[in-house]
C-alpha cells in the first residue's frame, strides 16, 4: 500500500522540481536584470548585446575600487526601432526586477523616443543601482552594487590627485 | 481516494508555482499625497515628463555618498538624512492649454489640511503662470514644502517631507529637479536665509497673498 502511493508521489514531485522552473522560465518569469533584458528582448523583438567576460571585468572593476563597485552587468540594445511606450517599460522593469527595488528617476520624452528608468535597492551596507538609457534607437541597461564609503574613498583619492595637479601647476 | 488527493495537491502546485513567480510586489507605500489619475492624466499629456522619487531609506543611503569630511558637504548630508522624501514632478507640454486649472485645483486640494499653509502665491500674465508655496507646520515646525509652478507649457511640481531649516534648503539646489526651483530663479531664489531659531523668518517672497 505505502509503496502504491510513494512510487508515484516521488515521481510527482520529481516532476514539478524539474518542470516549474522550466515552464517559470519558458514563460518569461525570469528575475532580475536578466529577465529585465529578456522580457524586453521579447516585448520590442530586439536582441541585447552582452559584453563578453562581464563577470571577470566586474570582478576587476571591485577589486581596483575596493569593493566600492561590483556586480556589473551590462545589455546593449543596439537597433531599437520600435517605439517604446514609457508606461509599459516601467512595468516590465518594476515586474522584473521584483522586490525591495524603488524607482527613483523616470523621465521620458515622446520627441526622440527617449526614456530612462533609475531603480534603487539597498543591500545591506551596499545599494544596489539599476539604469535603463533609451536614447532613439539605442538603448543601454546597467546594474551595479555600490558601497558607497569604499567608493568615496577611491574617488576622493582620485581628487586629491587631481587637486594636487592643479596647485603644482 | 488519498490519490486523489495527492494528484490534485500535486496539480495544484503545479499551477500555483508559475503564478507565485510571476507576481509583482507591491510598491512600498511614499507619503506623495498626489492623486495617482491626476499625475497619470498629466503624463499622458505631456511630451516630456521627469519623476524623481527619493524615499526615506533612499535619502538615508544617499546622504553616505557625501564626504562627511567636507563642512558644507557634512551639513547637505545630515539635512538629507533627516527628510522623509523628496518628490519632484515635472511635465513639458507641446502646446499651450493642454493641462487646465482644474489639473492644478485637484492637486492642491491634497494639501487644503491645517498643517499646511501657503506663503506664497503669485499670480502673472492673467493667471496662466502660478506660483504656489506650502509649508507643513507641526508644532511650529517646518516639517514639509509643496512648492507648484505652472507655465503655459510646463508644470512643475516639487515636494519636499521632513524637518527643513530655511538656511539649509539652498543646498538641495545640487540634487536633481530642484536645482530649477531653489534656484536663484526659481520660486525659492530669492529666500533669505533664516537664523537658525527662525525656520520661517524669511522664506516669503514678493507677490499676492
Amino acid at each position: 500500500m505505502n509503496r502504491r502511493i510513494w512510487i508515484p508521489l516521488g515521481f510527482a514531485v520529481l516532476s514539478v522540481a524539474v518542470f516549474v522552473p522550466w515552464v517559470v522560465r519558458a514563460a518569461g518569469a525570469e528575475g532580475g536584470f536578466d529577465g529585465v533584458v529578456s522580457s524586453i528582448e521579447q516585448q520590442y523583438h530586439v536582441r541585447a548585446t552582452r559584453i563578453p567576460f562581464m563577470s571577470l571585468a566586474s570582478l576587476i572593476a571591485g577589486g581596483a575600487t575596493h569593493g566600492g563597485v561590483g556586480q556589473v552587468h551590462i545589455a546593449e540594445f543596439e537597433h531599437f526601432t520600435r517605439p517604446a511606450d514609457g508606461e509599459e517599460l516601467n512595468r516590465i522593469v518594476a515586474e522584473k526586477l521584483g522586490q525591495g527595488w524603488q524607482r527613483i528617476v523616470r523621465t521620458t520624452s515622446r520627441q526622440g523616443n527617449e526614456q530612462t528608468l533609475i531603480f534603487a535597492r539597498g543591500e545591506g551596507n551596499r545599494m544596489g543601482l539599476f539604469i535603463l538609457d533609451l536614447d532613439r534607437n539605442e538603448m543601454d541597461v546597467v546594474q551595479v552594487s555600490v558601497d558607497p564609503e569604499h567608493l568615496n574613498e577611491t574617488v576622493g583619492r582620485y581628487e586629491h590627485h587631481d587637486t594636487d595637479g592643479r596647485e603644482s601647476n | 481516494m488519498k490519490g486523489r488527493m495527492l494528484v490534485m495537491i500535486l496539480g495544484a502546485a503545479v499551477l500555483v508555482c508559475p503564478a507565485l513567480a510571476q507576481s509583482t510586489p507591491s510598491p512600498s507605500p511614499t507619503p506623495w499625497p498626489l492623486p495617482a489619475p491626476v499625475e497619470k492624466e498629466l503624463a499622458s499629456r505631456a511630451s516630456n515628463v521627469t519623476e524623481v522619487t527619493l524615499g526615506k531609506d533612499t535619502l538615508a543611503f544617499a546622504a553616505k555618498f557625501m564626504d562627511g569630511k567636507d563642512k558644507d558637504q557634512a551639513a547637505v548630508s545630515q539635512l538629507v538624512e533627516g527628510l522623509d522624501g523628496i518628490y519632484v514632478r515635472d511635465y513639458e507640454f507641446d502646446k499651450e492649454g493642454q493641462y487646465s486649472m482644474t489639473d492644478v485645483e485637484k492637486m492642491r486640494q491634497a494639501f487644503e489640511t491645517p498643517e499646511w499653509t501657503p506663503i506664497v502665491h503669485t499670480r502673472e500674465h492673467n493667471g496662466t503662470e502660478i506660483t504656489d508655496v506650502l509649508m507643513k507646520q507641526v508644532n511650529g515646525e517646518t516639517r514639509g514644502m509643496f512648492i507648484l509652478t505652472a507655465e503655459p507649457k510646463e508644470l512643475t511640481i516639487v515636494l519636499i517631507l521632513g524637518p527643513i531649516r530655511m538656511d539649509q534648503l539652498g543646498e538641495l539646489g545640487g540634487l536633481s529637479g530642484l536645482g530649477s526651483v531653489l534656484g536663484p530663479t526659481g520660486p525659492l531664489g530669492g529666500v533669505q536665509h533664516a537664523p537658525h531659531g527662525n525656520p520661517n523668518g524669511s522664506a516669503k517672497k514678493g507677490g499676492s497673498q
